[in-house]
């Protein structure tokens, strides 16, 4: 049998399904008359088990998963993994300096750009943006330990 | 009459203030160039400019989200017309005939069209919202918890059924939106769901970091820049004029886009986008000429762009008379207008007259701007087109990041918006489209409530929804729209919806 993209995403919804449903165990389903918290998350998860089981059995309608194209996934991941380290940092070094780093990262590992005008660059728009917020916009941007 | 007369009027007084006219503008521009960038789409795009807002008063700020609305649905259009690129999902369909006229070129009369109809789709629909809404709202008063349940079950009903990819897919993307919505305090018990002794999911999931995530920050991650296209086509400025002939070619088909595309803006759904697909299968089927549809027939591009720009002001008729979002975008700007104080429902009309007519009044004024604006200034936009991807999207990484801090300044919103990123892309991978997950993580909470409080009601009688006129109305249309959705996906015949999923996968791989 062919492994097909609905096979994969079937058993991801019914998997999903069963952790809804083994999280709202502490919840109080309540009654007909007066639902409780977990009334609702139950059904939907029920739903979402038999729905994916649907896309299991018709699976066969669906691409094989080895047909799915990944030539972007290391792109994507390059991307998240930056994007990642900027939003840990974010709070404490404030938006100019860790969007420096996060724009002039982007161009210079994963775009190969050349270092002056990425330097150029990042700094040049995330200090625009900056004023624009702050001073324009009067919308305060969250500020590092140098005070900006 | 002379009640709404005179109520418009106020609205032209608040509308017409310089200030206000100023974000119309400044609206009506961002919205444009939000359209015409592939990657970030309306939603996106309000959502990320959200905490622009802050600044302005709650009428201030609804007319410049409206704007880039709107805005963007005229701007969507160029790039589908002069790069084969749909800047936003509803321009889709304009790319078939758009781009082939534009091969002919008649780029500049493609563009001129589309404006036009933009116009004329996006007034009619201002004009009718003008006359219904306010009577809309006295009737919506008497809406108690069973009208709202058996409402917004038709709304997830309907979107399911109108969705040309698959029933069930749509239905999971909404099953596991009304789940992300349950996280956080219950309202009705106290009790705290899924939210893992996280203080910050206390009160849920926001909506911009999921759809800053699924569809600005999703985009970018399947997009790498070597996949960006570059091949642009520049109208020039005496060519604009269509010829008599494309005019009257233009003609019927803007007229239908119109009131089919407004119509289709009241159910909830991601109506602009249903629209432009709906309105293009309509015209080739009405078509005397259907073999030109592809080889640029006039009509493939007139239709879906009217109806793209009527659906998006036919979907503000439930949100402002009923207080409903019928799309995740009316569902932000309901949550621009709380985030000012104003209570978006039928009471808005009468406790808010200014921000209700003024926002109304706006939107008359918005379309002229955005006619003057779009076929005039049609080569500073597509030089926007120019910046190199590599260059443009590290800037809307960091505007979605600003975005969504800045709304709650929680950096845990953030780290949901990355979650989210690769949520999105990995929807994409397996054909999930994912409105119909922000749809229902909108309305999870007014759903939940709604149900729970109708059961109160009735003493766990399911039979209330049937025993009211309106709700039992309403639930026997969702019961015949999901018969007709399972016959056909029982017997797999091919219905329209099917023939037009075709067109859609065709149009993606050509």
């Amino acid at each position: 049998m062919t492994l097909r993209a609905d096979h994969i995403a079937g058993a991801f919804f019914i998997g999903f399904g069963l952790l809804i449903i083994a999280l709202s165990g502490d919840l109080p389903f309540g009654t007909l008359s007066f639902p409780g918290a977990g009334f609702l998350p139950n059904i939907l998860a029920v739903l979402t088990i038999l729905f994916g089981a649907v896309l299991v059995l018709r699976a066969s309608e669906s691409k094989p998963f080895a047909a799915l194209a990944w030539t972007d996934a290391k792109h994507a991941a390059l991307v998240v993994a930056l994007t990642a380290a900027a939003i840990a940092v974010f709070d404490w070094l404030g938006f100019l300096t860790t969007d420096v780093l996060l724009i002039f990262a982007l161009l210079v590992i994963i775009e190969r750009r050349k270092l002056l005008p990425a330097t150029v660059y990042s700094v040049g728009l995330v200090g625009f943006t900056y004023l624009l917020f702050v001073y324009v916009l009067k919308t305060p941007l969250e500020t590092g330990p140098l005070g900006f | 009459m002379e009640t709404t007369l005179h109520s418009l009027y106020l609205g032209f007084s608040v509308a017409l203030e310089p200030h206000n006219a100023w974000y119309a503008f400044l609206g009506c521009v961002v919205g444009t160039l939000v359209g015409v960038l592939p990657g970030i789409g309306p939603l996106a795009g309000i959502s990320i400019l959200l905490p622009v807002t802050f600044g302005l008063n709650a009428t201030q700020a609804i007319i410049m989200l409206a704007g880039i609305y709107y805005g963007s649905q005229y701007g969507g259009s160029t790039t589908s017309i002069l790069m084969r690129i749909p800047g936003e999902a509803s321009s889709v369909m304009t790319c078939i005939d758009g781009y082939a006229m534009a091969q002919k070129g008649r780029a500049g009369s493609a563009l001129c069209i589309a404006a036009v109809g933009s116009w004329i789709g996006g007034t009619f629909g201002v004009l009718v919202l003008t006359v219904v809404a306010p009577p809309l709202a006295t009737i919506a008063i008497r809406f108690g918890p069973p009208e709202y349940t058996a409402l917004l079950v038709l709304g997830l009903i309907f979107l399911a059924y109108m969705s040309s990819s698959s029933l069930i897919r749509t239905l999971l993307m909404a099953c596991l939106g009304l789940l992300l919505g349950m996280i956080g305090i219950d309202n009705m018990t106290g009790h705290f769901r899924y939210s893992f002794d996280l203080a910050e999911l206390g009160d849920g999931i926001g909506i911009v970091p999921v759809a800053v995530g699924l569809f600005g920050l999703g985009e970018i991650l399947a997009t790498p820049s070597a996949d960006a296209v570059k091949n642009i086509i520049s109208p020039r400025l005496r060519d604009l004029l269509p010829t008599r002939k494309e005019w009257g070619e233009a003609a019927m088909p803007i007229t239908r886009g119109t009131l089919l595309g407004f119509f289709i803006g009241i159910i909830p759904g991601s109506a602009h986008i249903i629209s432009s697909f709906l309105s293009y299968a309509l015209e080739k089927r009405v078509s005397k000429h259907p073999e030109q549809f592809g080889k640029g027939a006039v009509a493939g591009v007139a239709g879906p762009e009217t109806a793209n720009n009527a659906a998006s002001t036919g979907a503000f008729v439930p949100m402002l008379a009923l207080g409903i979002p019928t799309s995740p975008i009316t569902a932000v700007l309901i949550g621009a207008l709380m985030l000012h104080g104003i209570s978006v429902g039928p009471t808005l009309v009468n406790e808010h007259p200014d921000v209700f007519w003024g926002f109304v009044a706006s939107m008359y004024v918005g379309n002229v701007m955005l006619l003057a604006l779009n076929l005039p200034l049609v080569s500073i936009f597509v030089w926007v087109l120019r910046i190199p991807y590599a260059y443009l999207y590290p800037l809307i990484i960091m505007f979605c990041i600003i975005g969504v801090y800045e709304t709650n300044n929680s950096i845990v919103d953030v780290w949901i918006m990355l979650i989210m990123g690769v949520v999105g892309y990995a929807l994409r991978k397996f054909e999930f489209d994912p409105a119909p997950l922000v749809l229902g993580l909108v309305i999870s909470p007014i759903l939940e409530q709604s149900l729970r409080q109708s059961l109160i009601m009735s003493n766990g009688n399911y039979f209330i929804f049937f025993s009211r006129p309106i709700s039992a109305a309403l639930l026997i249309v969702s019961i015949g729209l999901l018969g007709l959705a399972a016959m056909s996906f029982v017997l797999k015949r091919k219905d329209w919806r099917s023939k037009l999923a075709e067109v859609e996968a065709g149009e993606a791989e050509a």
